[in-house]
């Protein structure tokens, strides 16, 4: 090629100097700039939003692991709570959270009065705008668990009403209460007259982490600790149907079934399977378990199946990469020494695929644990008053809501405490998720630097 | 089956190991193996040579029915370990590769540690009854792999963890351990380097005192150096077989000569 054109002078460049750049490579060169700019653009972007993201979630969910409480002194009036005064539960049952109220109420004022609060308000009903309407509720099962309360002075800590807290909060302000029909300026005076007696007081909130659900009028009483209870119910179901079915399936499918049409068949609706919407898995799971099986409607095991048929696509999937990734000369090696093909797959593939496994799995629970859409076709989303179950089967057979969707009903509730509750939900859901992404992460590092 | 007890009788029954008769290989539509028939010596090492793709890989397969794993491969005609044929319907592959050992082209041993590759084979096929017999056995293994003065210190460290050499020939004493017949050997050396290459030939040459050895190589050198007897395939067909100094000295096919000589391939 080049036989031709030897130079002749040796100290004369044919083409050009090297240190001078050419037309072409000056264009390579600016097209190459230009395309780094995109990437560092896009990335930047995308770590803008992540961090607009985080100080949203934070700054408007964190107000919900606080709580204000009133801690007054009640006198539990004898009169009013047991009138025959021979402490008998069954008569004690009978005065209901209205025979309470009074009582709550008027220790309030009394300490309003000790404060020395100048307020135009002076009859102890007036004090009922102040404190939750879970408060009557919460003397009395102490009375019950403890009759000989009866007659003397109890200190309770009270939950302050959800405008109270939201003065507190900034939520509720001063030029707004003109609009406002649960709460005035008076009230305000006396909240801020207690808050220098030290009786109201802004504390940290366990309530909310591992309480109940309440309903529409006590944003102040609501967690989202049932509901927790709820996906992590799901959860087991999922993980103990989905896993096994899962990897049975993958293994079957890449180690021992025959490759002709109908193998290839399922392949393709696997991958599809994948992508279809999870309300289309809400609407199946409607309709075969619960109008077709009659299994309890708003049961975290309907939802855990239905999450289970969501997130076998998913583990599928990455099983069978993780399947595929191991090097077929493992498989030689092993049938080379008289393993049966089980045995190669049990005791060499499937361990050196372990953490591919294991990773798919978590990724897959962590996609169903965020996932809302088809709880709602089988009743777990809506205000569902429940308590924390009392065992396994109460946990997979009682109503139950579960985390996205408590979050997803609080978000539609009017009170504009309950939207901090959902930020606040939110913080909580994606505390679980980070987790279970780390752990993924540190269980496939784990597995894969041992050898 | 009364033809083939007939050509078994008449062939020196100690001296043949295995035979193949009238072998054909499919891949798909693909002819890979044409009309084989070779008689390979007992206690002796037979090589395979030939160009790439000639077939002489895929018919050391069918030695220990590893092909049997490829959907699409299909094997007509019989192949004869002691007079029995391999591919009848009672005869179990996983039995027979316990017999028929292979080294393979790619060191591969497993990812666990070299105690544990050893007693793979032995403890699946419960050849050991307690620990000390298991000991033994991975002992003797390594010994006859040439590998144990190396490795002896370290049984528990991970086998993958050696060099390239050194995991052939554990790869070699791992196959040995469950007590096989045959040993197949599918290019051992060509992922090694020559002293990698040199000790794991003098430890084929050992071999041969206790097995049967059909190694496949590229390497026409090798062939001469390790092996008694030496076959030549070229597109899927035997082309000449017989002893390695006549094969390498006096070729009687004019393709085989071509070949040694450099001419195809």
């Amino acid at each position: 090629m080049t036989d031709a054109s030897l130079p002749t002078d040796g100290a004369k460049p044919q083409s050009g100097s090297l240190t001078t750049l050419d037309a072409r490579t000056k264009k390579r060169n600016a097209a190459e700039k230009r395309f780094r700019a995109y990437g560092v653009a896009a990335i930047a972007t995308g770590i803008t939003f992540l961090f607009v993201l985080l100080f949203a979630i934070l700054t408007s969910g964190l107000g919900a692991f606080q709580q204000t409480f009133l801690t007054v002194p009640v006198y539990l009036d004898e009169a009013k709570l047991d009138k025959k005064g021979n402490r008998n539960i069954d008569d004690i049952k009978k005065v209901s959270t209205f025979g309470y109220n009074p009582l709550i109420q008027k220790a309030v004022l009394a300490e309003v009065q000790k404060a020395g609060i100048e307020t135009p308000l002076t009859k102890s009903k007036e004090m009922k705008a102040l404190i939750s309407a879970s408060a009557a509720g919460q003397v009395r099962a102490a009375v019950i668990e403890n009759p000989a309360l009866i007659g003397q002075t109890v200190e309770f800590k009270f939950l302050a009403s959800s405008r109270v807290d939201g003065y507190l909060k900034d939520r509720v302000k001063r030029e707004h209460l003109a609009r406002d029909k649960n709460i005035d300026a008076e009230h305000l005076d006396i909240v801020d007259g207690l808050l220098e007696a030290g009786v109201v007081a802004k504390t940290f909130n366990p309530a909310f982490i591992f309480g109940a659900d309440a309903s529409e009028s006590r944003a102040e009483q609501a967690g989202i600790g049932v509901s927790m209870l709820g996906s992590l119910f799901m959860m087991f179901v999922v993980l103990f149907l989905a896993l096994p079915l899962g990897v049975a399936a993958s293994i079957y499918l890449e180690e021992f079934a025959p490759k002709n049409r109908l193998t290839d068949l399922i392949e393709v609706n696997i991958s599809n399977l994948a992508a279809v919407p999870s309300i289309v898995f809400g609407i199946l799971g409607l309709a075969v378990f619960i109008q077709f099986m009659h299994l309890p409607q708003s049961a975290p095991l309907v939802g855990g199946l239905v999450l289970t048929l969501m997130t076998l696509p998913t583990i599928i999937i990455s099983t069978r990469a993780s399947l595929k990734s191991v090097p077929p000369s493992i498989r030689d090696a092993a049938l080379g020494v008289g393993a049966s093909k089980m045995q190669s797959v049990f005791h060499h593939v499937l361990p050196l695929a372990a953490p591919g496994i294991l990773t798919g799995t978590i990724i897959g629970l962590a996609q169903a644990l965020g996932e809302t859409a088809p709880l709602l076709l089988i009743g777990m989303v809506g205000y569902i008053a429940s308590n924390a179950p009392d065992g396994i089967a109460s946990g997979l057979l009682d109503p139950n809501s579960a985390m996205p969707a408590q979050i997803y009903e609080w978000a539609k509730r009017a009170d504009p405490a309950y939207y901090e509750r959902a930020w606040g939900g939110i913080i909580i859901l994606l505390i679980f998720l980070i987790s279970m992404n780390t752990l993924a992460v540190i269980l496939r590092r784990r597995f894969e630097r041992r050898w | 089956m009364y033809d083939q007890a007939e050509l078994g009788a008449a062939v020196d029954q100690n001296a043949t190991k295995i035979s193949a008769r009238n072998v054909q290989v499919y891949y798909g539509d693909t002819h890979a193996i044409k009309d084989v028939n070779v008689e390979i010596d007992a206690k002796a090492v037979t090589a395979f040579i030939g160009p790439s793709g000639c077939g002489k890989s895929t018919f050391l397969r069918c030695i220990n029915r590893m092909n049997d794993t490829i959907d699409v491969c299909r094997v007509k005609g019989d192949i004869l370990i002691d007079g029995e044929d391999i591919y009848d319907k009672r005869v179990d592959p996983v039995q027979l590769r316990a017999k028929v050992g292979m080294v393979f082209q790619k060191p591969n041993p497993f990812p666990k540690s070299i105690y544990d590759n050893i007693a793979y084979g032995p403890r699946i096929h419960g050849l050991a009854k307690n620990k000390a017999d298991l000991d033994e056995i991975v002992e003797k293994s390594l010994r006859r792999g040439a590998i144990w003065d190396e490795v002896k210190d370290r049984l528990h460290a991970p086998g993958t963890g050696l060099s390239g050499g050194q995991q052939q020939r554990l790869c070699i004493a791992r196959a040995v351990a469950t007590e096989p017949e045959v040993l197949l050997m599918d290019e051992p050396c060509s992922a090694l380097d020559p002293i990698a290459t040199a000790q794991v030939e003098e430890l084929i040459d050992e071999l041969r005192h206790q097995y049967s050895v059909v190694i496949v190589t590229h390497s026409m050198q090798q062939a001469a150096r390790v092996s008694q007897k030496t076959a030549f395939f070229h597109l899927g067909n035997l082309v000449e077989f017989g002893d390695t100094s006549q094969i390498f000295t006096n070729p009687k096919d004019e393709r085989t000569e071509s070949y040694i000589t450099g001419r195809i391939g």
